[in-house]
């Protein structure tokens, strides 16, 4: 081990194929490998990730007030939220499934918003807390965040088969269309977070 | 360790041929840019980052081959998932058996244009994308033909498309609707079921058996 990162060397590594090199005066800089852009820090990190970040919380707002899915049969209509259709499967006696709807789209969500929300924030104000932990919360979040879809493809699911079989009818809520803007906008956030930012000590932000 | 001075300071030390080969000696940790010396890695061990317990190198055996037979396996079954019937339902006698392509479909002809963009990106172009790209990729290598300078944006896109290729997350989907169904109407699942949960296993073992260092440093040569 080399006690300094690459960027305090005056190094960068790809971010593709993890080649070390100088950045050069090319611009954009290439990659001496795989010719991929290359950045020391990913540019404007920080206000990329808030960018998105917020877009991601403000369709999460719909995503849960509006219908996801309206359901038409002979027993009559009825329009289900993210919350009612958990609490629909729980009275139809799957308590398991419903914790997975539960998991996917109310837990996930709000546990990704909130970390990365303090993980920027904590870069910002430079806290003193653990850059393990903030790491750890940093690659939790990255892989969590793509299982949020499940209740996207549920009702693509239901529509499409429903739709053939014309007895009921299920149609797609405006609320799914703001669900899945919400867990992509939180995905680009995610990935545009530059781990390697954690644990940069000299690491300042210049507020625009 | 000899290296360990010149990083510091300057590391641009003789000619141009010297500085590319120190380069080559370093290995940045993906996770924190802590900065570490290459060392030869023992078949299936990995070089784990000192301060943050990333991985930050592998080597594994066979990763071409392997990997390119997962790869190819993979494309079989994803094109067995979007052909073959995926599920039949039945509710007083009326029966729809629809494949995932239809499903898309479906979607797209009515109102839900929107929904079936997504599910097809997600589902159906993103997975081929990604297996399309890794196969060529891994075939060229593998026949030892000239590395072009398209293979390595191949790759990195291959690389990139990972967390967007979501078969997973949609047998989730599919789980859970199956559920929601079950009380209204009896299904029944279709090979194509199958293949795709066989499809999500092969993705795993891609994962597990894909050697990325290696496959970057045969295409840097």
């Amino acid at each position: 081990m080399i006690g300094v990162s690459a960027r305090a060397a005056g190094l960068a590594a790809c971010r593709a194929c993890g080649a070390v090199q100088r950045v050069g005066d090319e611009a954009p800089p290439r990659c001496r490998r795989c010719r991929g852009t290359l950045h020391a820090r990913i540019p404007h990190s920080l206000q990329r990730t808030w960018a998105f970040l917020v877009v991601g919380m403000m369709a999460y707002v719909p995503a849960n007030l509006l219908p996801i899915m309206d359901t038409q049969s002979f027993s009559g209509n009825s329009r289900d939220t993210i919350m009612s259709g958990v609490m629909t499967l729980v009275d139809q006696g799957s308590p398991g499934v419903a914790t997975v709807v539960f998991v996917a789209s109310i837990c996930i969500p709000v546990a990704k918003f909130v970390f990365i929300a303090g993980i920027a924030t904590s870069l910002h104000l430079r806290w003193a807390m653990s850059p393990h932990v903030r790491h750890r919360l940093h690659t939790v979040t990255e892989l969590i965040g793509r299982w949020s879809m499940i209740d996207v493809f549920v009702v693509a699911v239901l529509a499409a088969l429903i739709q053939l079989g014309a007895i009921l009818t299920i149609a797609p809520g405006p609320g799914i269309n703001a669900f899945a803007l919400s867990v992509v906008f939180t995905m680009f956030s995610a990935l545009s977070l530059d781990a390697r930012l954690i644990w940069d000590d000299g690491h300042r932000f210049h507020v625009a | 360790m000899s290296a360990e001075p010149s990083v510091g300071g300057s590391p641009e030390v003789g000619p141009d041929g010297d500085r590319r080969l120190a380069l080559d000696d370093l290995v940045a940790c993906p996770g924190c840019d802590l900065l570490h010396h290459r060392r030869a890695l023992a078949n299936g061990e990995r070089m784990r980052c000192s301060r943050c317990r990333t991985v930050m190198a592998t080597r594994k055996p066979n990763t071409v081959d392997r990997a390119l037979a997962a790869c190819l396996a993979g494309l079989v079954l994803l094109a067995l998932s979007l052909s073959l019937p995926f599920l039949a339902l039945s509710r007083s006698g009326i029966e729809s058996r629809i494949s995932v392509l239809d499903a898309i479909a479906t979607l797209w002809a009515s109102e839900l244009r929107w929904l079936g963009l997504l599910t097809l990106f997600l589902i159906v172009l993103l997975p081929l994308a990604r297996l399309g790209l890794l196969a060529w990729v891994l075939v060229r290598l593998r026949m030892k033909r000239p590395v072009l300078s398209s293979m390595r944006t191949a790759f990195r896109w291959a690389i990139r498309l990972e967390p967007w290729a979501m078969a997973d997350v949609f047998m989730m989907g599919v789980a859970v609707s199956l559920v929601k169904l079950g009380s209204i109407a009896r299904l029944e699942l279709g090979l194509a079921f199958w293949s795709l949960c066989a499809l999500i296993v092969v993705t795993v073992v891609i994962s597990i058996v894909l050697c990325r260092n290696t496959v970057w440093e045969r295409l840097a040569a």
